[in-house]
């Protein structure tokens, strides 16, 4: 057993059991059975997880409320009103300074629901099934200490922000965070959560979240992933969604040494639409590898993906998705439109869009493109007297636009369109041109 | 001083891929003058334009060219349009995402940059980009799109004439700007052309066709054929080709 796993089997013995103690027995179990996925897994071909797993992790130590949280602020933060939910290190800080409730939205520590309701609990928290992609999910199960649980029942106007923050303890430490969002039927809301580590040690950051949409619900989510250098992001996204119901998701890869953000997404009910975004940013040395999986189970259900991914210095992003339609779901539609941008000769970008049909009277569109920067276009704007750098900037601007376009919330688009236009070259210039 | 040439070409050659496109251009074109060259599909024209303008695929092996006293082979491209060099291109390429105002905007400021001039106020940039469409008969709506995303072949000509007269080049080289407009739309871009003519400008057109120069009188007209300038002339050539074609030419170098 590697290093890694003996830690993580250690920190749940080592823990006081919760009453959750037997759900997080049985996925302990599991996943030790299972082990770290390697790169013979089919969704796992392109990042190697052995540094990861000859480590051993210990767990974040919990921080007192408010204290060295202002070190690391969450640059989303104007995108909502309200005062962010923010989870340090796994738990929730809710309590004395939480945010205030807002109408419509109801915020719970899942901490406190084991406590008071754990049956209640557990019959939300989403079965890990055993696939190679949701390993980390089964290990989120067993260790996740605190998270969110957040109910939205009517439209509401404001984007609620979570900030996933990690502060590392000295040693390599592993946080396991867990979000979980309901709405009840009719019910809107955006939903954004940013993934930030102060600077320190290596830390190991493995957060699920679930959402659950009821009929005619919908909700934009946003998940942001942005730590340091040496950061390693692992997220498992599930989406279920009702009749009717629409989800409009993004997925930002900005920072960490590796990201690795997967999506599941079940349209579950007729007429469900599900749109995810992607934009990936492997910069550096970084690695982000993305699986995306929409199961089309009922009839006239829509579902688009989109990625921009770009890659320069020894960067590499990997953009999987594959939309499957179960037998019946006719009249689905969906569309996959991978692109990648190659900024360096030693950069690499995957793309696979896959596909996996059972029914008839479908309309599924694939596309998948890597290229560099169009030399044509290039000239265009030299000739009109841009310089290099800047011509360069607005290209990949140019290129990252359907992604950003898409965003509804103008502050978070702002946000994000500022922490992307820090990463590129030119920055003054691209500001303005926003 | 009178008669000084703006763009002085000397026994240039260039290839493309390994291929010799451009066998020796000579060439000379004074302030104020506008100059027509004709010539075969697939003769170089444009080859040659692109070249002034710097694109880097193709490779110079011969000659030289200078731009107002200045080496322009040995410059950028982003440096020679900010000297005043302008290229309407015969295929305008279409760049999504990248807002067609913002272009402009950003280009005449690093024109006026480079000649220690403050950036465009908001507000006069919009003024004027505003009359210069009016005067182009072009719909304000372009100004939001992306640069020639979508536009129709005549309405990305319109707009490379948009361009040049917002940058007011001192040079302008206009790789067949005529083609695939209508007669209406050609008596605008001619009108535009015209608008810049004056002493310190200078306009080159290349054309297939007579029609252009009736409403924008050069004052000279050179046939280019494999790679040269094999012979130069007043407007009356211009009508000459137009009713004679190449040949003639052509043979006439044989014999
Ligand atoms: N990138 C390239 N690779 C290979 N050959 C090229 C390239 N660019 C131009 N050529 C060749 O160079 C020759 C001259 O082309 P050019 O476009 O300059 O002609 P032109 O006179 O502008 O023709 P037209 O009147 O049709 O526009 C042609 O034979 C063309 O195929
Ligand atoms: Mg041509």
């Amino acid at each position: 057993m590697s290093s890694a796993l003996q830690s993580f089997e250690a920190a749940l013995r080592a823990r006081p059991p919760d009453r959750l103690a037997a759900m997080r027995a049985e996925s302990m179990r599991r996943f030790l059975e299972l082990g770290l996925p390697n790169t013979g897994d089919e969704t796992w071909r392109y990042t190697n997880l052995r540094g990861l797993a000859a480590k051993p992790y210990v767990d974040a130590p919990r921080i007192a409320a408010g204290a060295a949280v202002d070190a690391a602020a969450s640059w989303l933060a104007a995108a909502s009103t309200a005062a962010p939910v923010r989870i340090v290190n796994g738990f929730a800080e809710l309590g004395d300074g939480a945010p205030p409730e807002r109408p419509g939205v109801t915020v719970r520590s899942l901490r406190s629901l084991a406590a008071q309701d754990p049956e209640w609990l557990l019959e939300r928290i989403a079965p890990a099934a055993d696939t190679d992609e949701e390993r980390w999910a089964l290990l989120n199960r067993a260790l996740f200490v605190d998270g969110i649980y957040l109910r939205i029942d009517s439209p509401v106007e404001d984007p609620i922000l979570i900030v996933h923050l990690a502060l590392p303890g000295g040693a390599d430490t592993a946080v396991h965070s867990r979000v979980i969002i309901e709405t009840a039927p009719g019910a809107t809301a955006t939903v954004i959560e940013h993934h930030i580590g102060s600077n320190g040690a290596a830390v190991l950051a493995n957060s699920a979240t679930q959402i659950e949409l009821a009929a005619d619900s919908s909700v934009e989510h946003y998940r942001v992933f942005a730590g340091n250098d040496t950061m390693t992001h692992i997220d498992a996204l599930t989406v279920r969604q009702a009749r009717g119901s629409r989800c409009r998701q993004f997925t930002i890869a900005l920072g960490g040494a590796l990201v690795r953000a997967d999506l599941r997404a079940k349209l579950d009910g007729p007429g469900a639409a599900h749109d995810s975004h992607s934009l990936l940013v492997g910069h550096g040395s970084r690695h982000v590898d993305c699986v995306a999986t929409v199961l089309h189970a009922s009839p006239q259900a829509t579902s688009t993906q989109t990625s921009r991914a770009i890659a320069s210095g020894t960067g590499r992003v990997v953009f999987n998705s594959k939309v499957v339609v179960a037998a019946g779901a006719a009249g689905t539609q969906s569309n996959q439109s991978a692109r990648g941008l190659l900024l360096s000769p030693t950069a690499e970008i995957d793309t696979r869009p896959q596909l996996e049909i059972h029914a008839d009277d479908v309309k599924c569109a694939h596309g998948a493109t890597t290229g560099r920067l169009d030399p044509d276009m290039m000239f265009y704007l030299l000739s009109r007297g841009i310089d290099r750098a800047a011509a360069q900037s607005l290209l990949i601007y140019a290129f990252l636009d359907d992604v950003l376009t898409g965003m509804s919330s103008p502050a978070a688009r702002s946000a994000i369109e500022n922490a992307l236009i820090a990463e590129l070259p030119d920055a003054d210039l691209l500001r303005e041109f926003r | 001083m009178p008669g000084k040439n703006v763009l002085t070409i000397s026994k240039l050659r260039a290839s493309v891929a390994g291929k010799s496109i451009l066998k020796g251009v000579d060439l000379q074109i004074g302030a104020g003058e506008v100059h027509a060259i004709m010539g075969p599909n697939g003769s170089g024209k444009s080859t040659l334009a692109q070249v002034l303008a710097g694109r880097e695929d193709y490779e110079v092996e011969g000659g030289g060219v200078t731009f107002d006293g200045q080496d322009l082979l040995a410059m950028r491209p982003e440096e020679r349009a900010r000297a005043g060099f302008f290229l309407g291109f015969q295929y305008p390429v279409e760049i999504p995402g990248v807002n067609n105002a913002y272009l402009l905007k950003a280009a005449l400021n690093a024109k006026r940059k480079r000649a220690g001039m403050p950036e465009v106020d908001a507000y006069e940039f919009l003024a004027l980009i505003k009359a210069k469409m009016k005067f182009m008969q072009m719909n304000e709506a372009f100004l939001s799109r992306g640069v020639n995303e979508g536009f129709s072949g005549g309405e990305k000509k319109r707009n490379e004439i948009l361009q040049m007269l917002v940058l007011e080049p001192r040079l302008a080289v206009l790789d067949e700007t005529d083609s695939g407009l209508d007669i209406d739309a050609l008596k605008v871009v001619a009108k535009g052309v015209n608008s810049l003519r004056g002493p310190d400008r200078s306009i080159v057109l290349i054309t297939h066709y007579q029609r252009l120069l009736d409403y924008i009188e050069p004052d000279h007209v050179h046939v280019f054929s494999d790679g040269r300038i094999l012979k130069s002339g007043d407007k009356s050539l211009a009508r000459e080709l137009e009713s004679r074609g190449y040949d003639w030419i052509q043979e006439g170098r044989v014999a």
